[in-house]
């Protein structure tokens, strides 16, 4: 059988590069780190997901800390905020929104307030002054003493409440009281009674490096200055100051002023590299159908108590976007949302030296595309993993390990045990059978019956071919194999007179589609159109219908089989994520081969669906469902009466394959096939076989060890355990094998196991 | 100099090569993968060359240095 060059060498440093528009293009499809619409409408950008959250769980001292980020004084903002979160809250859609001013009011009042900072912080050099009182003037010194630059606030009050009291007639006492501590708390240095004055003005300003003051300070001393809103920056002037009108807009117009203060401190522009500023649009999903809670917690008093805060914080839905993750497997293994997720794997395939560390992942997908229908903005990390897989081959970087088997079974499955006949009696024919390698190796009594019934019930001729689709080609990313695939089938097709496919496998009725000109129907459609045939029959209890990934877009598939087993008489439960939604067995995108722990996760989770049997129609699913102890049909198997029994081991499959292969040619053509039979005895322990399935060894490559003893005399014996040991290298693995001489021409194998690595004796 | 050796098994007498009939000995080989090669010491049929790679080695430290220079 042919074999499959392995990599040449880790030493290859060159890459193919994946253009920055196309990973941002799939990147920037997800929309999981978008912020909810309560923090997007927010100008101050609050947290609101994160404050709400802290709030619930009665953490007030963390909630108010991600309030003071908002605005250094937090009452002050809290009593006069316009609340522009509460419009774009989405439980408004429903019910009421939650009442986050309300929550807020009530983390301001009963928050532990952080401590003043420490008088050894460090501070920045450069120097700041506030002229003025007022909103503005109160929160741009609160932000810029966040900033740490040494402030001092020139005012004309003759004290501390002088200045805290302007502009904050809204204020309750309490409420102002606590402002006041806090205004204490903080490193500010105070200038009270001053007469600010053009004079007064011109001699302060000199002594600061950059300066602000209040709307009514720079009306009055500059009536004519040009503020920039954007900026709250009268350029000319060199003063950082602008208009604004209530409490959201000082707070904001601070946070600008803020920003432009420290530009200006660096001796930058301050145009540029102020990030987004403001209110932002977000495109963040949010599934509302989980929400209960739709109405807003009475507030008996003048504000919400600690309880009633938390209640009405509780509310909150939390929005996030994580459809993908609830649907598939792999995806939440990886605990990786699909713009972070999408951006590492084609960062792995830019790597000119060094550890590629996501080829396992790249490798897990199954590329079922489930993540594409289930995604808002169709999210696609099977395109994001098969053209990864494809760039890494096309560069030698690819390792051929985690697909080896796959692509050799491929290679197994168009070669030895590869069959292309038209019916008995016919030259050329009208259709083809195309049943798909995994059907001939798990049920290959069904897809003799089918065939069978396929010749006596339709007319023109049914020819016969047992192969690979290339699938497994496609999703190895080695699309060189591939194109042979095609070219074979091409060929054979030719050689038939052209027929229609008549497809077994949704996967090879979406692989051959790629084929042009090739007409293709699955035998559902046939056997919708030709009727039941005899003997089949529907389970006898409610089953659950696990719809394939390779039937994905394909409703016309989905409908047919499930007008077959309604004709059965199976009786269908529902199950979440059924028909286009459906998730993957865990046999897509070569997943069970690169990586079993997400494969066994992707099969648990399409399990988890329902406790019912699961009736498939694609072969790989039934047994993988069957591996997992579920009682798993394929509907072939249901219409034509057959029963595959329990799910066959990796050399099983070879020899079902090879076995359909020989039945059929000699019952339907008369051609006999030259059997290898083996001039001496093998057999295997229980033990042996269970890890030769394991460890993806077959019983051919334990019988070329085997004939190689024999033939050269070669092994060891192992004192200890009284076992021969041989080995033999075949292709690019070593096997090796642990045996019991029985007889004369009779071994027993009691273990095997293999490496890629080459071993061999060296001299010196 | 001397190559340093990765990986070092004796076989202490207890391992027969069938073929040319004596005891297998800690001898020099090497592994070979993806154009790396790494110098260890195993045990060896100091007539026909055999060498051996228990299973225990095999699964564990070849199979992790297989996995480490596959992803380079």
């Amino acid at each position: 059988m042919s074999q499959i060059q392995e990599r040449g060498s880790t030493h290859v440093y060159k890459v193919n590069k994946i253009s920055k528009e196309e990973i941002e293009s799939m990147v920037a499809r997800c929309v999981y780190e978008h912020p909810p619409f309560c923090s997007a409408a927010c100008p101050l950008k609050l947290d609101v997901r994160a404050f709400l959250e802290a709030a619930a769980a009665g953490n007030f001292k963390k909630a108010l800390q991600l309030y003071e980020k908002a605005a250094a004084f937090p009452l002050v903002l809290a009593a006069g905020c316009e609340a522009p979160c509460e419009k774009r809250c989405r439980l408004a859609e429903i019910g009421d929104a939650v009442s986050i001013r309300a929550v807020e009011e009530a983390v301001a009042r009963f928050g532990q307030a952080q401590k003043p900072g420490s008088v050894f912080r460090t501070r920045k050099k450069k120097t700041v002054a506030v002229f003025g009182s007022g909103l503005f003037a109160l929160f741009l010194a609160g932000e810029i003493e966040k900033k740490a630059y040494p402030l001092t606030v020139l005012c004309e009050e003759a004290d501390l409440e002088g200045f805290l009291r302007c502009e904050t007639d809204f204020l309750d006492e309490d409420a102002f009281r606590a402002e006041l501590k806090r205004l204490r708390g903080k490193d500010i240095q105070f200038v009270f009674g001053c007469t600010i004055d053009a004079a007064f003005f011109a001699e302060k300003r000199g002594a600061y490096d950059v300066v602000c003051a209040s709307p009514a300070v720079r009306q009055r001393l500059f009536p004519e200055a040009a503020s920039l809103p954007e900026l709250m920056y009268c350029e000319e002037e060199r003063l950082v100051s602008g208009p604004c009108t209530g409490v959201m807009d000082a707070a904001f117009g601070a946070k600008k002023a803020a920003l432009t203060v420290d530009r200006l401190a660096q001796n930058l522009d301050p145009r540029n590299t102020r990030g987004q500023e403001g209110p932002v649009d977000s495109k963040l999903y949010t599934d509302l159908s989980a929400a209960t809670a739709l109405t807003k917690t009475p507030m008996p008093g003048a504000g919400y108590s600690r309880e009633e805060a938390a209640a009405e914080a509780g509310r909150c839905i939390q929005c996030h976007c994580e459809e993908c993750f609830k649907s598939c497997a792999y995806l939440a293994h990886y605990k990786k949302h699909p713009g972070l997720f999408a951006k590492e794997i084609y960062n792995n395939t830019q790597i000119i030296m060094g550890d590629h560390q996501l080829n396992k992942p790249m490798n897990s997908c199954a590329l079922c595309g489930q993540c594409t229908v289930v995604c808002p903005n169709g999210v696609d990390m099977a395109r994001v993993c098969l053209d990864a897989r494809r760039n890494m081959v096309s560069t030698d970087k690819m390792p051929l390990a985690p697909h080896e088997f796959a692509l050799l079974d491929m290679l197994f499955s168009n070669e030895e045990a590869f069959l292309s006949r038209p019916q008995p009696g016919f030259e050329s024919c009208k259709y083809v059978f195309f049943p798909g390698c995994q059907a001939s190796a798990i049920a290959p009594a069904t897809v003799k019956a089918a065939y069978l019934d396929l010749c006596e019930r339709l007319d023109g001729g049914v020819g016969l071919m047992l192969g690979c689709c290339g699938a497994i080609g496609d999703w190895a990313g080695r699309t060189e194999l591939q194109e042979q695939t095609k070219i074979l089938l091409d060929r054979e097709f030719g050689k038939l007179g052209d027929p229609i496919v008549i497809a077994g496998c949704p996967t090879c009725k979406k692989e051959l589609a790629g084929h042009e000109g090739l007409q293709i129907v699955g035998i559902w459609d046939i056997l919708l159109k030709l009727g039941l045939p005899e003997g089949g029959h529907g389970l006898d209890r409610p089953a659950a219908l696990h719809d394939s990934c390779g039937a994905r877009g394909d409703e016309s598939t989905r409908n047919a089989i499930r007008a077959l087993a309604e004709k059965l008489g199976c009786v269908l439960v529902d199950t979440p994520y059924s028909g286009d939604r459906s998730p993957c067995c865990g046999y897509g995108g070569l997943s069970a081969y690169a990586n079993r722990e997400v494969a066994k996760e992707l099969t648990e989770k399409c399990l988890a669906r329902s406790d019912a049997p699961y009736i498939s129609y694609c072969m790989a699913c039934r047994d993988r469902f069957a591996r997992e102890g579920r009682e798993s049909k394929h509907i072939l198997e249901l219409l034509y009466g057959t029963d595959a029994g329990a799910p066959p081991d990796i050399s099983e499959k070879r020899y079902n394959r090879l076995t359909l292969k020989k039945e059929l040619l000699w019952e339907l053509w008369q051609e006999e096939t030259k059997e290898m039979k083996l001039d001496y005895a093998l057999d295997y322990t229980g033990e042996a076989r269970g890890m030769m399935d394991e460890r993806m060894i077959l019983t051919d490559d334990v019988i070329a060890v085997m004939d190689e003893v024999r033939k050269t005399g070669s092994c060891i014996f192992d004192e200890e355990s009284g076992l021969y040991i041989a080995c033999r290298r075949i292709g690019n693995a070593t096997f090796w094998v642990k045996f019991s001489r029985e007889g004369d021409a009779h071994y027993l194998v009691h273990r095997a196991w293999s490496h890629r690595m080459q071993v061999v004796k060296r001299e010196g | 100099m001397a190559e340093k050796n990765y990986y070092t098994i004796d076989p202490e007498g207890k391992l027969t090569c069938m073929k040319c009939g004596v005891p297998l000995i800690k001898g020099k080989a090497r592994f070979m993968y993806l154009d790396n090669g790494f110098p260890v010491e195993l045990p060896v049929c100091p007539v026909c060359g055999f060498v051996y790679v228990p299973e225990e080695l095999a699964l564990g430290k070849v199979a992790s240095v297989e996995r480490a220079l596959e992803d380079k």
